[in-house]
């Protein structure tokens, strides 16, 4: 059989191949390899695209069988592709914005958890969210992972939706009619695994609204194990409102209302710190890492912690 | 089928599959400097910039960033006119097996670019994505504030 | 004192890789090129009753495929080492028994990668299940026999007894120890145990192999060691050594895991067969279940001793985990003894017993450190233990006890790798001076006294400090085992090809080399053409393990230097009608001593001695093996922060001193210790394998494994301190491997600063740790 070779490019291995009876070259590709692969076709499902530029046009392409939206495609890269015939990207929806009015903060679906963060910093707006998503993945992976995909998808080392539901953000969605809910109804209605496009996150402005937000990693660049969000409203230093929301707990996420019905009314003091940390109980699933019990241990720590933390801001 | 892309300043009609990674269609068309260390987003060996911020290239589907632009190492300078970020990446020793180079030196790229005069900690957070298992990262980190020392104390922009 | 060396000098390579310009195995391509893939075993002990292929073979683009059908069944070992390797003759390429989760079933080649893998799933395999041993202390005269009947034998005589799970077995003696231990007023026996680990270096192994114009078989490959991956590619896929040419390009890093022939036999045996390219290059998953890693191990410390911190008697007693094949198992057993014991040479009565078994979980390896690393942590911590307990300064009582110039241990010719070691007197050390300086950067003295279990410090507080230290030997090369050679030769313009087999894994030992080169022959180091690792075209070197590359392989380079020397010196002299002795070399040129007037440059003795008078190449050639394997010493300091409701460890503070002789290259000496520090830092405190209850790793990616980022990293202080190694070029000893195994026995050590517990249980991660501050 005959092997062409040549030589393109420079590299390491020029000196040597000039001396030798193989006398020539390094790297080329098969041209003819994607033909090989194309004609049989049989690998490849034909993968369509699609660039709308509305979201009526997106909501109804996504109506056909095994067609699905893109958005930063991190996910969906993960989960095998096989099935999916169609995707339908979300980056001319003009979904990738964030706005403030009405004392509301409105951030588009195709915002990147970047552009969130961002905002933040100059803004100084939205600092629990941005906390929590600054430390989530990695800085290339937060260029690309969506608001919109990373709702939809809900990993268990989701790093937005504590703060999101601590923060008691609403949800627009785009299915036959456009609607807003709480995103906890989003959750219990079970309307996350129906096929929709999200279009954006509402989040009130409320400047008298301290939160902390804490995950569980031993290094910066982990899935983290859970993560506990904290939100608090408070009139001279008596609680008038509390968030408080753990996810990667059994049953993805939690709202501990216990505790927040315990901490309503109350100063924090280090004793009613005490005492709330009882009413918080998250219930986890071990794991080949970790057993329950360590994980239901250090959330309580680190619930513990972001109170204390919280009580010097109030 | 074969599609245009911007890739380092210039036009290219590239050879790729729909359900292609960014990463793969590069590699594929001899842009052998993009590297291959996981294929999962977890090593940053496959960065490029797109639209001037890094990202995983093995997590981007290559048909969603057709009008962006690309940037791989080699866009930012090459063995011939190297950038004063990359002469001072070989001056530190941040370069030892060299195969997470082209990511660390496009992440600390951008991180210079936007900030001139970054702080220690935003460039821990600036490389938080680029795995080194060769230099304990020290010397990367040196290369880094050594080349926003230069651009300071010579008045240069990030080019 | 010197020009070239002990200099800061670039990488040779270093614009070349950070511009992306240079290749590594998988950036080669070719016309034509078969994509390969593997089909790993899902069990951790199988036998296969039957692979029927016909499907796979069916489809279109499927050219290949390999199973132990159409395999000749030759054992072998895939541990890179010198031949006759002293790892067992163990493994099939592609055999019917599946010893682990990861073994090699079959592999296809097909036109894509795609094909290769949907033709993988296609293939059918019946497997006979078998009941597994997954946990090492239950392998030893288990009715449950790994390698039965299946011929696997050692290849030089040393004990192997695999009817009892037996891979490896080391024992010596100096002195009496039971007497001696039995004698002694005071005892301390513990056991620690240390975890699997990966290399994780970035670039996951490839092959590449093709058919050159004469039918001779090229491979590409990530290897540390491209002479022996000639040598047991020839034996096992049955090819003449003489029609193998292999080649190393950039390595994109090692650590040891490339010290493995795993995939050049399979990409061989498909380029043989189809008389086409080959490209095997495995996924990251791969890398992790399938190649190799650090061996788990659990070690017995028993020490006897006096009040006064005399220490009598110390026995160390190793158990490794070989996995399914006993890859490196003698060696880096033995290693665990040598590359510790001596250290503390006054001791007079030790004892080494080591045993590696196997079972069915990954295959250890070769891995930085190489069994030192598994050995320290309970070796310092019985150090510190027995100076805690008598009132001592751990440091000052190093600085005592130590081996020092001069000196020897009887375990150096006691121990040696599958055979008697060798004798040695140390002959350069700064240790003491190491102990000293890191003592002062590291506030040791201080802080050792702020903190403590029951300082007002720590007393009542959640998070507790503590500051540890370890002290440390490693060595440089195997003592009359490895070999390395080099070959010199001069062009036109006064430069100089400088052809080496050692291999540069990015360690930046081309560079090192050529500085070495440099001094010698006093012309800058951009005067030499560097080429490596190319089993064509450079002479043997055994390969980058056992830390020898700067030490072995630059004394071979140093010596061909010389004798190029010698002979522009003899055309310098007939040039300038001078005498040998009236003549000498200075900045590349060859001058008339004393007065430097008259001179020929280097280009004109080399146009000389090539087109004018009497005319040869300069050129030569040198080889080089060790009488001694003189050791590095390291010291480090670590300063910790224990979050005791969470049991969270944070590292405060890392200090190293570290005595590698000369280093030749201050900033990629420094570069060495860096990134041993982080990886021991990381095994230390998470890096682990955790497996399903059938022996499946199930952390088998870099983001559920955990690698330290740059955000990570503790502040670390490097500082080196010269000695002068006599037996090395310029001074030189090693530095790569020892730096890794400080963290865990330092922080260790810390611990027990911080809160008056000892660990037991690598690593130091959070769940184990709150377990240890919740006993009793
Ligand atoms: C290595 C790694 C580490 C990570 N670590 C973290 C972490 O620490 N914290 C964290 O929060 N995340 C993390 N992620 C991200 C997370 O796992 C998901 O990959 C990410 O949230 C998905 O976002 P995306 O924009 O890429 O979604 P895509 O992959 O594009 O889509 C995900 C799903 O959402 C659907 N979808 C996309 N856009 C919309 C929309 N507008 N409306 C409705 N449906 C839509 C898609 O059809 C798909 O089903 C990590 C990811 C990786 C790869
Ligand atoms: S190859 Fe893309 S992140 Fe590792
Ligand atoms: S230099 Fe080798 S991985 Fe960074």
């Amino acid at each position: 059989m005959l092997i062409l070779f040549r030589f393109s490019g420079i590299c390491l291995l020029r000196t040597i191949h000039l001396c030798l009876p193989d006398a020539g070259g390094v790297v080329l590709r098969d041209k003819n390899f994607r033909k090989i692969v194309e004609s049989i076709n049989m690998l490849h499902q034909n993968l369509e695209w699609f660039f709308p530029h509305t979201p009526e046009e997106a909501v109804k392409l996504i109506a056909a069988q095994g067609v699905i939206l893109h958005g930063g495609g991190t996910r969906i890269l993960k989960t095998s592709p096989k099935s999916i015939k169609g995707l339908v990207d979300v980056g001319k929806l003009n979904l990738n914005y964030i706005h403030h009015s009405d004392k509301q903060i409105s951030i588009g679906a195709a915002s990147t958890y970047d552009d969130v963060i961002r905002y933040s910093t100059k803004t100084k707006k939205l600092s629990l969210l941005a906390q929590a998503l600054s430390e989530a993945a990695s800085t290339p992976l937060r260029n690309r992972i969506t608001i919109g995909g990373s709702l939809k998808d809900f990993p268990i080392w989701s790093s937005l939706y504590a703060p999101l539901l601590a923060l008691n953000a609403q949800i627009e969605i785009a299915d036959k009619h456009d609607k807003v809910i709480s995103l906890e109804e989003y959750l219990e209605s079970g309307m996350i695994k129906t096929k929709h496009l999200i279009k954006r996150i509402i989040i009130d402005d409320d400047p008298h609204l301290v939160g902390g937000v804490k995950r569980f990693a031993l290094i910066r660049f982990e899935y983290p194990l859970f993560t506990v969000a904290v939100a608090l409203r408070a009139k001279k230093k008596i609680i008038s409102e509390a968030r408080i929301y753990i996810t990667g707990v059994k049953g993805r996420h939690k709202h501990c209302k216990r505790a927040e019905h315990f901490l309503i009314e109350k100063e924090l003091t280090n004793d009613v710190i005490h005492e709330a940390v009882k009413h918080f109980n998250p219930k986890f699933a071990a794991d080949y890492k970790y057993s329950a019990e360590y994980k239901e241990h250090t959330s309580k720590v680190f619930f513990t912690d972001l109170l204390q933390d919280l009580k010097g801001k109030l | 089928m074969k599609l245009e892309f911007k890739i380092n300043n210039t036009s290219k009609a590239l050879e790729l599959l729909p359900n292609e990674t960014l990463l793969n269609v590069l590699r594929n068309n001899d842009f052998t400097e993009v590297k291959c260390g996981c294929n999962e987003g977890e090593c940053g060996s496959c960065t490029v910039l797109l639209d001037g911020k890094p990202v995983n290239s093995c997590q981007v589907l290559a048909m969603s960033v057709q009008e962006k632009e690309i940037t791989t190492v080699k866009g930012i300078g090459t063995l011939y006119t190297p950038h004063l970020l990359q002469k001072t990446f070989v001056e530190a020793g941040a370069d030892q097996c060299g195969f997470c180079s082209p990511g660390m030196v496009l992440a600390s790229y951008s991180l210079l670019k936007e900030n001139p005069k970054p702080t220690r900690e935003e460039i821990l957070v600036a490389l938080d994505g680029n795995l080194c298992r060769c230099t304990g990262y020290v010397k990367i980190v040196d290369a880094v504030e050594n080349t926003a020392k230069k651009l300071h104390s010579n008045n240069l922009v990030m080019e | 004192m010197f020009k070239y060396v002990n200099q800061p000098v670039e990488k040779i390579d270093g614009l070349a890789l950070v511009t992306g310009e240079e290749k590594y195995t998988d950036d080669f391509s070719f016309n034509n090129m078969l994509y390969v893939s593997v089909l790993h075993s899902g069990y951790a002990y199988a036998k296969i009753l039957d692979i029927d292929d016909s499907e796979a073979r069916k489809m279109h683009g499927v050219v290949e495929i390999l199973s132990y059908k159409n395999v000749n069944q030759i054992l072998y070992t895939t541990a890179g080492q010198g031949y006759p390797e002293p790892s067992p003759y163990d493994t099939l390429l592609f055999g019917n028994t599946m010893r682990f989760v990861g073994d090699n079933v079959c592999a296809v080649a097909a036109e894509t990668k795609e094909i290769a893998d949907e033709a993988i799933k296609k293939i059918k395999v019946t497997y006979k299940e078998l009941k597994p041993i997954l946990n090492l202390e239950k392998s030893e005269g288990s009715p449950i026999i790994i390698h039965k009947d299946d011929g696997a034998f050692p290849k030089i005589p040393v004990f192997y007894d695999a009817k009892k799970n037996i891979a490896s077995k080391v024992e010596a003696n100096v002195g009496d120890f039971d007497k001696a231990f039995k004698k002694s007023s005071k005892k301390i026996e513990f056991d620690f145990y240390c975890s699997y680990g990966a290399h994780c270096a970035i670039e996951p192994h490839a092959s590449v192999s093709y058919l050159d114009l004469r039918g001779r078989l090229v491979i590409i490959s990530t290897t540390q060691v491209p002479f022996h991956v000639r040598r047991i590619v020839s034996h096992v896929a049955e090819i003449p050594v003489s029609k193998i040419r292999v080649i190393k390009p950039r390595l994109g890093g090692g650590f040891g895991g490339k010290q493995e022939i795993l995939l050049e036999p399979i990409v061989a045996l498909m380029t043989w067969r189809t008389k086409r390219p080959a490209k095997l290059v495995y996924s990251r998953r791969e890398v992790f279940k399938s190649t190799r890693c650090r061996h788990e191990y659990k070690t017995k410390l028993e020490v006897g001793y006096e009040a006064d911190g005399t220490i009598n008697a110390l026995h160390l007693d190793a158990l490794e985990n070989a996995g399914g094949y006993g890859s490196h198992a003698l060696t880096v057993l033995a290693n665990a003894g040598s590359k510790t014991l001596p250290l503390l040479n006054k001791i007079e009565n030790l004892r080494f017993t080591g045993m590696g078994v196997y079972t069915n979980l990954p295959v250890g390896g070769a891995y930085r450190g190489y069994g030192a690393t598994e050995a320290y942590p309970g070796y310092a911590q019985a150090i510190d233990m027995v100076c805690e307990d008598c009132g001592l300064d751990v440091v000052e009582y190093y600085k005592k006890w130590c081996i020092k110039s001069g000196e020897t241990s009887a375990i150096f010719q006691a121990l040696g790798e599958g055979k008697e070691g060798v004798a040695m007197n140390i002959g350069s050390t700064s240790l003491v001076e190491c102990l000293d300086e890191g003592a002062k950067l590291s506030d040791w003295y201080a802080k050792r006294k702020l903190y403590g279990p029951d300082s007002d410090y720590n007393k009542g507080k959640r998070l507790k400090r503590g500051i540890g230290m370890v002290a440390m030997m490693q060595g440089s090369a195997i003592p009359e085992i490895d070999m390395a050679s080099a070959y010199i030769k001069m062009n036109d313009d006064g430069s100089f090809n400088l052809n080496v087999g050692a291999t540069d894994l990015g360690t930046g030992s081309d560079t090192v080399l050529a500085q070495i080169a440099s001094e010698v022959l006093d012309t800058p180091v951009e005067s030499f053409i560097v080429y490596s690792s190319d089993t064509d075209f450079t002479p043997f070197d055994t390969g980058a393990y056992a830390s020898s590359t700067t030490y072995l392989s630059g004394q071979a380079v140093r010596k061909c230097a010389e004798e190029i020397k010698k002979q522009i010196l003899k055309v310098g002299a007939e040039m300038l009608s001078l005498s040998l002795d009236e003549v000498e070399l200075d900045d590349s040129r060859v001058v008339a001593k004393g007065k430097k007037k008259e001179e020929v440059s280097y280009a004109e003795i080399c146009q000389y001695s090539m087109y004018q008078k009497n005319q040869f190449q300069i050129q030569a050639t040198a080889s080089h093996i060790s009488p001694k394997s003189p050791p590095p010493f390291a010291v480090h300091f670590i300063e910790i922060e224990v979050d005791t409701f969470t049991g969270i460890i944070k590292v405060l503070n890392y200090t190293a001193t570290v005595d590698c002789g000369t280093p030749i290259n201050p900033v990629t000496s420094e570069g060495q210790v860096e990134g041993a520090i982080v990886n021991g830092l990381s095994y230390a405190l998470f890096e682990n394998y955790y497996f399903s209850p059938h022996g499946k790793m199930l952390n088998d990616t870099f983001g559920k494994f955990g690698v330290y980022t740059a955000f990570d990293v503790p502040p670390i202080k490097v500082k080196l301190i010269k000695s002068y190694e006599e037996t090395g070029p310029y001074g030189a000893k090693s530095i790569s491997e020892i730096n890794i195994n400080g963290a865990l026995p330092a922080i260790a050590n810390a611990f027990y600063n911080a809160t008056g517990k000892r660990l037991h249980n690598g690593p130091f991660a959070p769940e184990s740790i709150l377990k240890v501050l919740s006993e009793k």
